[in-house]
């Protein structure tokens, strides 16, 4: 070990297994990955999955990037044999790769101070948009004793001119703004709002399928469309 | 076993300044540059990591700031710690040792000099886009890609010149540290490289992008970090004990098993990626028990237990708790990635914990340690230089700061998932019971930064005797 070349070479060897192993193989693997159909359960029909999320969901997730929301919040859901991420209502089944396809940047994160959020478009109430606002304005409002902080920043309070906003939001009496006032929420929390109700991870996929009790189900029911991912592709004509 | 006698690195016996030109008459500007900013980020990263920690005691604090958010603060505190810290020290200490132990210069001292300052600027300019809302949204790459681009122009000024001055070395033979800083200097901008590409220039699709985040944050903890830490470890403490490292063969074990295993990891076991990559991140990390095993064994019979030298060297005594903190981080690591364990422990706290033992308690204790033997050299001053008093304070702090903060949040995190497993618990119940602990943290957040602010003054009153010795033989010339 006293050449300068040869420790060279051999830094290099090693990296070079590290970087094929966790960088350019999965790049090989992974790089053709494309929407593709859900599993049928019951008698639904197979939907096209990931479904690219509106450019203000898009927008959102820059706000979500710049707050640093993930250093709270992960967004993926470990199968059931690990951890107790399905009991605890996070999703209705496991993480994969395909959940993640259309997202840019993908956040996964990596602790969770704050539930995680892979499939809170499932879980929120989506007509009570209020709600959602109310999340980012006043977290207190709706858990007691959160942890996340209020993103006020995210609203304007200002002074109703004529009539009041329809799009303004409408806070519980506790954060009621004075009177004559009202609280817009600015084009960030609106996108925020949006990003958040495109985290859905709800498709049963051919690598993380539904769960035994739906299968059943499915296999009693009407005979549906097979998964195209899961059907072997037909020989090829000689 | 037989055990090859190695011998100790004998500074002592290094050619006298009148004689030849070595290491302090050379190269001060450009490496003290490096170290004094590397000083000065870490006080910053600390105090950003402690409001950190009080936002937990106050969700309102400064809620309103939007550059003043938890996430934000976060990535601006891990960037200033990664970037303004850890390389510049990594880097600082690695010339220092190429040159020391080459016995010889250090080329191209102006464009090492051009380099530090070019890199610092570039991390403060980072840091604050980060606290703008520029972050990049990847753990441990948080900086966005056109100041990453800075730095990395800043890093191959430097690197460069440390390479020159390895090659022309006028001591053949190289000793482990030597190894292990070229490690960490090769390492560091392969891995910068890889990950500003696949992630910022040309992003990936998908899932690649959180696999080469972590497999990058991986990489930078536990081989660029790693390597150079130990590289001051291997130095001083056979220098320090005055007895010869025990055996040649493990540190050459401990130094490739470092490389090829501590760089496959990262990859948490439940991940949604295909399983063949976590099962490999999972082999390599437990294979990093045979590093921490040659490296511990090896210290172990090198030191036989001198309790004596620990009270008498001060720098020995930071060299020594940070290495037992490298061993327990590692040891956490590798029983965190145990499937059943990390069922558990996965995205709680228990991570958290693991990082800040070995940022705060490993890295930062052994660079100061390596700081307080080698920053008066570098000022024509010796170890007397330094105030007793606030070197034993800092340590007490720094010590002790990072022991409560790991401990607190590693009862928090095992807490947490301990809670969340058993299923009956919501999420915000588990979090509010573990909140005692999480805050208990705050308490060693502020040692570590007071620790860190103590480092400073006592730097300063260096700087100041330097300054008068400088005046007084300026006024003899004259």
């Amino acid at each position: 070990m006293n050449s300068g070349p040869l420790l060279f070479l051999g830094l290099f060897a090693t990296m070079a297994v590290s970087w094929i192993g966790f960088i350019l193989t999965p790049q090989m693997q992974l790089t053709g990955l494309s929407q593709t159909n859900t599993v049928a359960v019951g008698n639904t029909l197979p939907e096209t999955y990931p479904v690219a999320p509106s450019g203000e969901a898009h927008a959102g997730a820059e706000v979500y990037r710049a707050n640093g929301c993930a250093a709270c919040h992960t967004q993926m859901v470990r199968p059931s044999d690990l951890g107790s991420d399905l009991r605890q209502e996070w999703g209705v089944r496991r993480s994969v790769a395909e959940d993640y396809l259309l997202r840019e940047p993908v956040m996964p994160g990596s602790v969770r101070i704050g539930p995680d959020l892979a499939n809170y478009a499932s879980r929120a109430d989506t007509n009570d948009i209020n709600r959602l606002y109310l999340r980012l304005y006043d977290p207190k409002q709706i858990t007691h004793g959160t942890l996340m902080p209020p993103y006020r920043f995210l609203f304007d309070t200002r002074k109703i001119l004529f009539f009041p906003s329809t799009n303004a939001f409408v806070p519980p009496d506790a954060d009621a703004p004075p009177a004559g006032y009202e609280i817009i929420p600015r084009p960030e929390a609106r996108a925020l709002v949006a990003y958040m109700l495109s985290l859905r991870q709800n498709g049963y996929l051919y690598e993380a399928p539904p769960p035994e009790s739906l299968r059943a189900k499915a296999t009693n029911a009407v005979p549906t469309n097979a998964a195209p991912a899961a059907a072997k592709p037909a020989p090829a004509p000689k | 076993m037989s055990a090859t006698v190695y011998p100790a690195p004998k500074t002592s016996s290094a050619p006298p300044l009148s004689q030849k030109p070595g290491a302090e008459a050379s190269c001060p500007a450009g490496i003290f540059v490096l170290l004094a900013g590397g000083a000065l980020w870490l006080v910053i990263a600390t105090l950003l990591a402690l409001l950190d920690s009080l936002k937990f005691h106050n969700t309102n604090l400064l809620a309103g700031q939007s550059w003043l958010t938890y996430g934000s603060v976060q990535a601006a505190s891990s960037a200033a710690f990664l970037y303004g810290f850890g390389v510049p020290a990594a880097l600082g200490l690695g010339l220092w040792f190429l040159c020391r132990l080459g016995r010889c210069a250090l080329a191209g001292p102006v464009c090492v000099f051009v380099g530090a300052v070019f890199w610092h600027c570039a991390v403060a300019i980072g840091i604050g886009a980060i606290l703008c809302g520029r972050s990049t949204g990847f753990a441990s790459f948080e900086i966005p890609l056109w100041c990453a681009r800075l730095m990395f122009a800043a890093y191959l000024m430097i690197g460069i010149c440390a390479l020159i001055t390895f090659h022309k070395r006028e001591v053949e033979r190289l000793y482990p540290t030597q190894w292990f800083v070229v490690g960490a200097l090769f390492w560091f901008p392969w891995i910068f490289s890889t990950a500003a590409l696949v992630l910022l220039a040309a992003p990936e699709r998908g899932v690649l992008q959180p696999v080469a985040a972590w497999w990058y944050a991986h990489n930078f903890d536990n081989v660029f970090l790693s390597f150079a830490g130990l590289a001051a470890t291997f130095y001083f403490i056979p220098k320090i004990i005055g007895r010869p490292l025990y055996s040649h063969y493990q540190a050459v074990l401990a130094f490739w098993t470092i490389a090829l295993f501590g760089s496959c990891g990262g990859i948490p076991f439940g991940a949604p990626v295909p399983s063949w990559i976590t099962s490999l991140s999972l082999a390599g990390t437990i294979l990093t028990a045979l590093p921490i095993a040659a490296v511990a064994g090896n210290f172990y019979e090198t030191a036989r237990m001198d309790f004596g030298a620990l009270d008498a060297e001060p720098a020995l005594r930071f060299i020594c708790v940070g290495l037992l903190f490298w061993i327990i981080a590692g040891a956490q690591q590798i029983a965190g990635a145990l499937p059943n364990v990390s069922a558990i422990t996965d995205f709680t706290l228990f991570g958290a914990a693991q990082k800040e033992l070995f940022h705060y308690g490993f890295f930062a204790l052994t660079v100061f340690g390596a700081l307080y033997s080698i920053l008066p050299g570098l000022l024509g001053l010796d170890g007397s230089a330094w105030s007793p008093k606030l070197l034993k304070l800092h340590f007490y702090f720094s010590f002790l700061g990072a022991l409560i903060s790991y401990a607190a949040l590693l009862v928090a995190g095992l807490e947490q998932g301990i809670l969340l497993a058993e299923g009956r618990n919501s999420f915000d119940d588990v979090m509010g019971r573990t909140l005692f602990p999480l805050r208990m943290s705050t308490l060693g957040d502020l040692l570590v930064a007071g620790g860190a602010v103590l480092f400073l003054l006592n730097f300063v009153g260096v700087l100041d005797k330097a300054r008068r010795q400088c005046c007084a033989r300026l006024k003899e010339a004259a």
